[in-house]
C-alpha cells in the first residue's frame, strides 16, 4: 500500500510513501521502487490520498 | 615493464591486458563494482536474514524469488581464508534440501549500469569481447550454470563452469563475445546483468552454453547446473569478480577503498551511521544528522547533499533515535528531548540531494534523524 505525499511548500505531489517500510519514493522514472509503484497502480490499485 | 604496441591491439601490457586504440580498459577495466566484496554498507558483515530477496553486500543481489528462507548470505560467511590477495568474499549457505519448482529462481546477480558498458557497443557490429573471471569455493562439486542478459532479458549468454574440488578456491574464466543484436541500455538503467545460479527451475533453464548470445524471453541459463539450495548446509562463496573488455582474464583491478565506497554510494548511501553500523540497529544519538536549529514552535527547511551523485533520485528511508530506544523507521525526533516529532517530511528528492521540512513543537528545538538513500538497479 502507498500514500501520496504533498510538497509542504508547493503542494505538488512528487513523492509516494510505501507504507510497508515507510520509504519515501520520488517520482523518478529510473527509480526501481517507483517503477514497482507504477506497476502496482497499473494493476488497478489506488494509493491513499495525500494529507491536506 | 614490457609494452607491446601495434596498430591492431593498441598497447599490450606485461600482464597481457590491452589498452585498445579506441577503448581504454585501464580507465574502466573492471565493470564490476565491489567485485572483491569489501563493501557491506547494509549489513556490516552480519548475516542477512533468510528472508532476504535483494541486495546483500553492496551491488550484489541474492535472489530468492520463489520462496525465501532457503539461503542466508553474509560477507565472509564461514570465516574461511579468502584466495591470496583478497580479504573478503560473499557467501551463501543453504538452509534446507530444497527441490526447486519450475518457476523457482535462486541466484547471485550483479546489475551493471548502462553507462558503464556503453563503450562495449552491444547491439552493434562493433560489440566488444569481454572476459569474466572470478574465484569460487563450494562444498559441492560439478557443473554450475550462469548467464548474462540485457535489462529486458530478451538476450542471453548462458554459460557453465566446473568446480572440481570441494571447499577449495578455484578461479574461473568465461569469455563473453560481444552481442551484435538486441536492445541494450546505455544510460542509467541495467546495461548488462550477470547471474550465477544457486538453483533455477525449468522455466529458466532453456539456455545452451555454446559461447554465443541468443534470443530469450526470460532469464536463460543452461540446464543441469548444480543446485546449491538442493543440499542442506551447502555453501557457495565468490570473490574477485571481474568483467573486462579483453579476450583473456588479467589480474584483478585493485582500487583504493575510498574509490570503491564512492562507486557503491552511487547506488546506496547511509547518512549518519559509520561504515560498521547497520541502519536501524542501533540506539542513541551518535552519528545522527541534525537539522537546522529552529527554536521552539517553528518550521525550517534544510537541504542535504549526497556524498556521491546517485544513479537516479533515490528512495529514502528515515530513522529516528528516540532517546534510549532502538531507531524507529520513518520518524524524526527532537534533539533536545529525544521525543518523537512524528513522521519525516522529505521533499524535492533528487539525484544530488533532498530537502526536509521540519516542524517543532513548543518544547522542542529541531529535528534529528538518519537516512538511507537507495538508487539501486
Amino acid at each position: 500500500m502507498y500514500k501520496l505525499i504533498k510538497d509542504s511548500i508547493t503542494n505538488d505531489i512528487t513523492i509516494v510513501k510505501r507504507l510497508s517500510d515507510n520509504a519515501y519514493i520520488p517520482f523518478a522514472p529510473a527509480n526501481t521502487d517507483y517503477q514497482a509503484y507504477l506497476k502496482w497502480v497499473s494493476e488497478g490499485h489506488t494509493p491513499l490520498p495525500a494529507d491536506e | 615493464m614490457t609494452l607491446i604496441v601495434d596498430g591492431t591491439s593498441g598497447v599490450t601490457f606485461n600482464d597481457s591486458s590491452l589498452q585498445g586504440a579506441a577503448a581504454s580498459p585501464y580507465v574502466l577495466k573492471n565493470r564490476i563494482i565491489n567485485g572483491d566484496m569489501r563493501i557491506d554498507q547494509r549489513y556490516a558483515g552480519t548475516a542477512t536474514a533468510s528472508t532476504i530477496n535483494g541486495y546483500t553486500i553492496d551491488r550484489w543481489v541474492v535472489n530468492q524469488n520463489a520462496s525465501t528462507g532457503k539461503l542466508i548470505a553474509q560477507q565472509n560467511q564461514g570465516s574461511v581464508t579468502p584466495p591470496a590477495g583478497f580479504t573478503n568474499y560473499l557467501g551463501v549457505t543453504s538452509q534446507s534440501a530444497y527441490t526447486v519448482g519450475s518457476t523457482d529462481w535462486y541466484s547471485f546477480q550483479y546489475n551493471i549500469e548502462g553507462y558503464n558498458v556503453a563503450d562495449l557497443a552491444y547491439g552493434t557490429a562493433n560489440a566488444k569481447t569481454c572476459t569474466l573471471s572470478f574465484w569460487v569455493r563450494s562444498s559441492l562439486t560439478g557443473t554450475f550454470a550462469g548467464t548474462f542478459g540485457n535489462s529486458a532479458s530478451t538476450r542471453a549468454y548462458p554459460f557453465t563452469y566446473t568446480i572440481s574440488a570441494a571447499n577449495t578456491w578455484e578461479q574461473k574464466t568465461i569469455t563473453v563475445y560481444g552481442d551484435t543484436s538486441g536492445s541494450w541500455n546505455t544510460t542509467n538503467g541495467v546495461g548488462l546483468y550477470l547471474m550465477l545460479s544457486l538453483g533455477m527451475g525449468s522455466t529458466y533453464t532453456t539456455g545452451t552454453a555454446n559461447n554465443s548470445w541468443a534470443t530469450s524471453t526470460t532469464i536463460s541459463i543452461p540446464s543441469g547446473g548444480t543446485s546449491v539450495v538442493g543440499t542442506n548446509g551447502a555453501t557457495f562463496y565468490i570473490t574477485g569478480v571481474q568483467l573486462e573488455q579483453n579476450t583473456s582474464a588479467t589480474p584483478f583491478e585493485r582500487r583504493m577503498i575510498t574509490n570503491e565506497i564512492q562507486l557503491c554510494q552511487r547506488y546506496y548511501e547511509k547518512c549518519g551511521w559509520d561504515q560498521n553500523s547497520v541502519p536501524g540497529s542501533t540506539s542513541g544519538y551518535t552519528g545522527s544528522i541534525v537539522s537546522n536549529f529552529m527554536g521552539t514552535a517553528s518550521t525550517a527547511f534544510e537541504g542535504i547533499n549526497w556524498m556521491v551523485i546517485k544513479r537516479t533520485a533515490p528512495t529514502l528511508t528515515f530513522y529516528g533515535s528516540i532517546l534510549g530506544a532502538t531507531e524507529t523507521l520513518g520518524v524524526v525526533v527532537d534533539f533536545n528531548s529525544g521525543n518523537s516529532l512524528g513522521a519525516a517530511s522529505p521533499l524535492r528528492i533528487a539525484d544530488c540531494g533532498y530537502g526536509h521540512f521540519n516542524t517543532t513543537t513548543s518544547s522542542s528545538y529541531g529535528a534529528l534523524y538518519r537516512v538511507v538513500a537507495s538508487a539501486e538497479l
